[in-house]
C-alpha cells in the first residue's frame, strides 16, 4: 500500500493536534540545564589515552624530517604518529571535485598553518602536550600562495603539484538570454564586493574517542559528529577500511552550524589507537586549534556583479563573477558553498536571465568548510546591495523596488532561471507586514531628521528566499554525485504503549528530538513524555544524514509520519481481524484504533501493541508480532541537473524580509543597531519557539559576519586570528533584541507543510545591515562593499573622506 | 617536572582532599578528577564564559583558575543547583527551560551560574543590568533574546517565592 505523508497538521489522525504547532518545552532541556548531557569530553573509557597534535607553523613547506624519539621516550607516552605511518596506511581525503584532498597528517608537505605534522597519545592531555615539545621537525620552506590572485598568476607555486594548477574549478553557467537583457537594459548597476572569511565556531569544539579493534580490524568512533554516516564513509575511505567496519556513535553536540570539522582529528586518534594496541584514544580539539585549522573557516570571496534594469525598475538580468578562495584544497567541502546559491540565485525576484562565472582557487589559507546556510549569505549581500544601489539611482524606495520585482503568489510553484523550483510564498504580504510592524514611514522620517542633524542613520530592507531541505543534486556542479538524501527512523511501540523513535543523529541544538516527539505523540495519540527519542549508531541505524542543509526538521517529520503510517496500516489489519471486519472499516483517531462510525468499538495503541507482542494466538495468519516500523524519507520529485546545473534541488522555499535601523558613530566607526524587525514565512511552524530561536540565532551570526568576525591572514598566509580575543563573536551587547512576526504559507510538498527554517536569518541579516550602513553613508557619497564593516574599516573610510 | 600539591576544596557542599599538579586548571579538576562534567569549556582562554563557576559565591572562569588556587574554597557548579532529593530543577534552570533560553545547551551552565550570582546580588535587575552581567558569556546558538527572557522570568519567579 502506498504511504501517504500528511502535508498539513490537520491531516494528522487526531481531532486537534496537542503538540505540533505548539510552543512545547523541549524534551532535551532538563538534562542540558542540569549539566548531565554526555558531551564527548564528559566520557572516559577504561585505559583511555589522550591525543595532542603538533601543527605546522608554516603555510607552505616540505617536511624533511620528523624526529619523535625524545617524545616517544617520555614516560606516559604510549604512541606517536607521523606522516610516515599515515602515508603507509591511509588515503587522502575524498573531495568534490576529486583530487584536491590531503592526508590527515602531512606526508610530504604542509599546505597551511596548523596542518598536523605529528601526534602523540599519552596517559594525560597535559603529558601529551609536553611530549609535543620534544618533537623536532625539519622543514624546507616553500613560497606561500596567500590569495587567489597570487594563486592564479603564471608560474605560481602549486599547492598540489600533481594537479598542475591552483584552480580547482572554473566554469560559467548561463541561464536565459543574459547578453540580450544586458544589451537591452536601460540601466546597469555593477560593483565589486569582498566577503572576508568567517566561520561557525560552535561553543563546543570537535572531539572524539576512537578505538581500533585489532582483532577484527574495525574501528569505533565516539564523538561530536554532525553527519554520522557521511563521516563514517569518509573515515572508511581515508583509513582504508570496509565501510561496515567503521562504527560512528555520535554524541550530543555543543552546536555545529556545519563547521564542526572532525575528519582529520578522528583519523589521527584512530591511528594512534591502532599504534597503542587498541587502547581508546581521546582527542579534544582546543579553541586555538579550531580557529587555526578546524572546521570553522568559510566563504572567502571576491565578487564582481551586475544587475540589468528597465527604466520602470524591472530587473531583467543578474550577472555574478565569483572567485572563491577555498584554502588548502577541498577537504572541507567548501566547494559546495559556491554551488549552493544556484538554489535561489535570483532571490525573491522575477529576473529572467542570470549568469554565474565561478572560479574556485586553492591557496595556503586553511581549507574551508560549510557554515550555516552553506553559501548564500555573501551571495544575498551582493544581490540585495545591488538592488539598493539601483533603487538609489532610480530614486525609488528600496522596499518599493523589491515589491515591483517579487515573484507573485499566483506564480508558484515557480522555477528560477538557475533551475530550482520554489514551492510557495507571498512575498508582498511579508513585506507589507514588516513595513507596518516597523512603522517604516516613521523610520524614514526619523532618519531625515537625524540626517539634518548630521547623524549617520541608515535603514536596510532586505528580502531573501531560504532554500530548505537540501538535496545532493544541488551540488552536482562541483562534482557531488547523487539525487536524494535518505533520512530514516524506526518507531517502536512497546507492550505498555510507550513509544521509542530511533534516529541516526544526536542533539545539536535545533530541537529535532522535540519535533520528533511532538509529531509521533500527535500521530499515535500518546503524551510527549511517553516518547523517547534515541540515537542509533551507524552500524544499526537506518540510512540517515543528520543535521545540515536546513532539512532535518522537515526530513525527520517525513520519516516519522511514514513510519507511523506503516504502523497504522498493520494495526488496522490486526484490529480488523480481531473485530471480524475489513481493515478499511478501522481508523486511527486520538490514539485509538476504532470502527469507523462506531468509535466506541476500538482499542488503544497500547492494547494493540500488547496483543501483537504477547498474544500471537490472536494474530491473523502470517502477521509478524512487531509493533515497530521503519521509514526512510527523501524529498519527492527531485531530478538530475542539466548541463547548466539546473534541477529541482531544495524542496522548500521559505522567505523573509528584515528591516534594520542603524547609526554609525562618526568618531569611532562603530555601528549601533537601533531597531531590528523580522517577518518570515517558513510554512507550518512545528514548534514556534524553536523557529524563533533559529531566527534569532541566525541574526546573531549575521551580526557577527557583517560587523565583527573575520579570519585575518597576513600577506604570507600566516593567520593572525587564533583566539576569541581576535575572532569576535557577538555578545549580548551587540545582538539586537528583534521584533518578529510571521506569515504561514504551508509548503504543498513537504510533510505537514513545514519549510526548512534554520538558515534564513543568516541569509538575510548581513545584507540587511550592510544595506543599512550604505544607506547611512550615502549622503556622504561613500560606500562600503567589504565585510565585516568593522569599526576600524568604517573609521578609515570616514576618516579618509574627512567626515570624522 | 610536575609538582604535586595537596588541596582541600568543597564543591557543592561536599569536601574533597586531593593531590594535584600545580598546573591543573580548576575546570579540568572539576571535570576530570571530580567527574562533574556540567562545567564545560569553550575556549580555555577566558573569553567565552562557558566554564563559569562560583568560588566563594563569586563567579569565576574555571579555565583560568588553577585547582590549587581553589584550595580551601567553596565552589558551586551547575550540578549543585538541582534539588538532590526531588531532582527538581532550580528556578533559574526551570526558567531557561520554560523560556527556551538554550539550544545546544553547551553555554547554559555558564549562563545559569552567572545568573545565580546576579540574582543573588540584584533580585530585580533591569534589562541593562542583566546584559551587563551576561556580557562575558558567549552563546553561539540563541542570539541571547531568549536568555534575556529566561533571566527575567527567573527573577520574577524567585521574587514571588521570596515574597510569598
Ligand atoms: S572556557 Fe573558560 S572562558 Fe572560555
Ligand atoms: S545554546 Fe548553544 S552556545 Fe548557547
Amino acid at each position: 500500500m502506498a504511504i501517504e505523508i500528511p502535508t498539513l497538521p490537520e491531516q494528522l489522525p487526531t481531532s486537534a493536534p496537542r503538540f505540533v504547532g505548539k510552543e512545547v518545552n523541549r524534551i532535551e532541556d532538563p538534562a542540558l540545564v542540569s549539566g548531565t548531557v554526555e558531551f564527548i569530553d564528559n566520557l572516559s573509557l577504561p585505559g583511555m589515552l589522550h591525543c595532542a597534535i603538533l601543527r605546522s607553523p608554516h603555510p607552505h613547506a616540505r617536511v624533511i624530517k620528523v624526529d619523535t624519539r625524545a617524545a616517544a621516550a617520555l614516560e606516559g607516552v604510549e604512541a606517536v604518529l607521523t606522516g610516515e605511518d599515515v602515508g603507509r596506511w591511509c588515503a587522502p581525503a575524498f573531495t568534490a571535485p576529486e583530487g584536491w584532498g590531503s592526508y590527515c597528517m602531512a606526508v610530504d608537505k604542509v599546505r597551511f598553518v596548523g596542518e598536523p605534522v605529528a601526534a602523540v597519545a599519552a596517559t594525560s592531555r597535559y603529558l601529551a602536550e609536553d611530549a609535543l615539545e620534544l618533537i623536532q621537525v625539519e622543514y624546507e620552506l616553500l613560497t606561500p600562495v596567500a590569495n587567489p590572485d597570487e594563486a592564479m598568476a603564471p608560474g605560481a607555486p602549486l599547492l598540489f603539484e600533481e594537479r598542475g594548477t591552483n584552480v580547482i574549478q572554473s566554469r560559467e553557467y548561463t541561464w536565459g538570454e543574459i547578453d540580450r537583457v544586458f544589451a537591452d537594459a536601460d540601466r546597469v548597476v555593477s560593483r565589486k564586493f569582498r566577503w572576508n572569511r568567517v566561520g561557525a565556531n560552535p561553543t563546543e569544539t570537535f572531539g572524539c574517542i576512537c578505538q581500533w579493534d585489532l582483532a577484527d580490524n574495525s574501528l569505533t568512533c565516539r564523538g561530536a559528529y554532525q553527519t554520522p554516516r557521511f563521516m563514517g564513509l569518509g573515515r572508511a575511505a581515508s583509513l582504508k577500511l570496509p565501510a561496515n567496519k567503521v562504527r560512528i556513535i555520535t554524541h550530543a553536540q555543543g552546536g555545529g552550524f556545519g563547521g564542526k570539522g572532525g575528519p582529520r582529528g578522528t583519523d589521527i586518534a584512530a591511528l594512534l589507537s591502532r599504534k597503542a594496541d587498541g587502547r581508546p584514544v581521546k582527542y579534544i580539539e582546543d579553541r586555538m586549534e579550531y580557529l587555526l585549522a578546524g572546521g570553522g573557516q568559510s566563504w572567502d570571496r571576491y565578487y564582481d556583479a551586475a544587475l540589468a534594469l528597465q527604466a520602470d525598475g524591472t530587473v531583467t538580468g543578474f550577472k555574478v563573477r565569483l572567485v572563491d578562495d577555498q584554502g588548502a584544497g577541498a577537504e572541507g567541502y567548501g566547494t559546495i558553498s559556491a554551488a549552493k546559491p544556484l538554489a535561489a540565485f535570483t532571490g525573491n525576484y522575477r529576473i529572467e536571465a542570470a549568469s554565474y562565472d565561478l572560479t574556485l582557487v586553492a591557496t595556503n589559507r586553511a581549507p574551508t568548510y560549510p557554515y550555516r546556510g552553506y553559501g548564500p549569505p555573501p551571495h544575498n549581500l551582493v544581490l540585495e546591495s545591488l538592488m539598493d544601489i539601483a533603487a538609489r539611482e532610480l530614486a525609488v524606495d528600496p522596499a518599493e523596488l523589491r515589491r515591483r520585482n517579487y515573484i507573485r503568489p499566483e506564480q508558484f510553484p515557480y522555477t528560477v532561471p538557475s533551475g530550482n523550483e520554489y514551492d510557495s510564498g507571498n512575498y508582498a504580504a511579508v513585506l507589507d507586514r514588516v513595513l507596518e510592524m516597523a512603522d517604516y514611514r516613521a523610520l524614514r522620517e526619523a532618519q531625515a531628521k537625524a540626517r539634518a542633524e548630521g547623524r549617520l542613520v541608515g535603514i536596510g530592507v532586505v528580502s531573501t528566499v531560504e532554500p530548505g531541505v537540501f538535496d545532493w543534486n544541488a551540488y552536482a556542479t562541483v562534482g557531488v554525485p547523487g539525487v536524494g538524501v535518505p533520512e530514516g527512523v524506526k518507531v517502536a511501540v512497546d507492550v505498555l504503549g510507550n513509544v521509542t523513535v530511533a534516529v541516526g543523529f544526536n542533539l545539536q541544538g535545533q530541537g529535532q528530538f522535540t519535533v520528533a516527539a511532538q509529531v509521533v505523540a500527535d500521530y499515535l495519540g500518546v503524551d510527549m513524555n511517553a516518547v523517547k527519542v534515541a540515537t542509533a549508531s551507524t552500524d544499526v541505524a537506518m540510512p540517515h544524514f543528520g543535521q545540515g542543509g536546513s532539512r532535518l526538521g522537515v526530513a525527520v517529520t517525513g520519516a516519522i509520519l511514514g513510519a507511523c503510517e506503516k504502523l497504522k496500516q498493520t494495526f488496522c489489519l490486526l484490529v480488523a481481524h480481531l473485530m471480524h471486519t475489513g481493515p478499511e472499516q478501522v481508523e486511527l483517531m486520538n490514539g485509538r484504533l476504532q470502527l469507523k462510525g462506531a468509535p466506541e468499538h476500538g482499542m488503544s495503541i497500547a492494547e494493540v501493541a500488547g496483543v501483537m507482542l504477547a498474544r500471537s494466538d490472536l494474530l491473523p495468519p502470517g502477521m509478524e508480532p512487531c509493533p515497530e516500523a521503519t521509514f526512510v524519507w527523501t524529498a519527492p520529485n527531485r531530478n538530475l541537473p542539466d548541463d547548466q546545473g539546473r534541477c529541482r534541488s531544495y524542496l522548500t522555499a521559505a522567505n523573509a524580509t528584515h528591516i534594520a535601523q542603524i547609526e554609525i558613530d562618526r568618531h569611532t566607526g562603530q555601528v549601533k543597531i537601533l531597531g531590528y524587525f523580522i517577518v518570515d514565512d517558513c510554512g507550518t511552524r512545528l514548534n514556534p519557539a524553536s523557529v524563533e530561536g533559529q531566527l534569532q540565532g541566525g541574526v546573531a551570526q549575521g551580526v557577527g559576519a557583517a560587523l565583527f568576525e573575520e579570519y585575518v591572514y597576513d600577506p604570507q598566509a600566516q593567520p593572525l586570528v587564533t583566539t576569541f580575543v581576535d575572532y569576535l563573536i557577538p555578545t549580548i551587547h551587540e545582538v539586537p533584541m528583534t521584533t518578529k512576526d510571521h506569515l504561514v504559507t504551508p509548503s504543498p510538498f513537504a510533510p505537514l507543510g513545514a519549510k526548512g527554517c534554520g538558515e534564513g536569518a543568516i541569509h538575510t541579516t548581513p545584507a540587511t545591515l550592510m544595506c543599512a550602513i550604505n544607506d547611512a553613508l550615502s549622503p556622504l557619497g561613500l560606500e562600503i562593499l567589504e565585510t565585516p564593516a568593522s569599526p576600524h574599516r568604517l573609521w578609515k573610510l570616514l576618516h579618509g573622506h574627512g567626515a570624522a | 617536572m610536575t609538582t604535586m600539591q595537596k588541596i582541600h576544596v568543597t564543591v557543592n557542599g561536599k569536601s574533597h582532599a586531593r593531590e594535584v599538579e600545580a598546573r591543573l586548571t580548576l575546570a579540568d579538576f572539576l571535570r576530570h578528577e571530580l567527574h562533574l562534567g556540567g562545567t564545560h569549556v569553550g575556549c580555555e582562554h577566558g573569553v567565552c564564559g562557558v566554564c563559569t563557576v562560583l568560588i566563594n559565591g563569586q563567579s569565576a572562569r574555571s579555565c583560568l583558575t588553577l585547582a590549587v588556587q581553589a584550595d580551601g574554597a567553596n565552589v558551586t557548579t551547575v550540578e549543585g543547583l538541582r534539588n538532590r532529593e526531588t531532582g527538581q530543577l532550580h528556578p533559574i534552570q526551570q526558567a531557561f527551560v520554560d523560556a527556551h533560553g538554550l539550544q545546544c545547551g553547551f553555554c547554559t551552565p555558564g549562563f545559569v551560574m552567572t545568573t545565580l550570582e546576579l540574582l543573588g546580588e540584584n533580585p530585580d535587575p533591569s534589562d541593562d543590568e542583566i546584559k551587563d552581567a551576561l556580557g562575558g558569556n558567549l552563546c553561539r546558538c540563541t542570539g541571547y533574546q531568549s536568555i534575556l527572557e529566561s533571566v527575567r522570568l527567573a527573577a520574577s519567579r524567585l521574587q514571588t517565592t521570596q515574597s510569598a
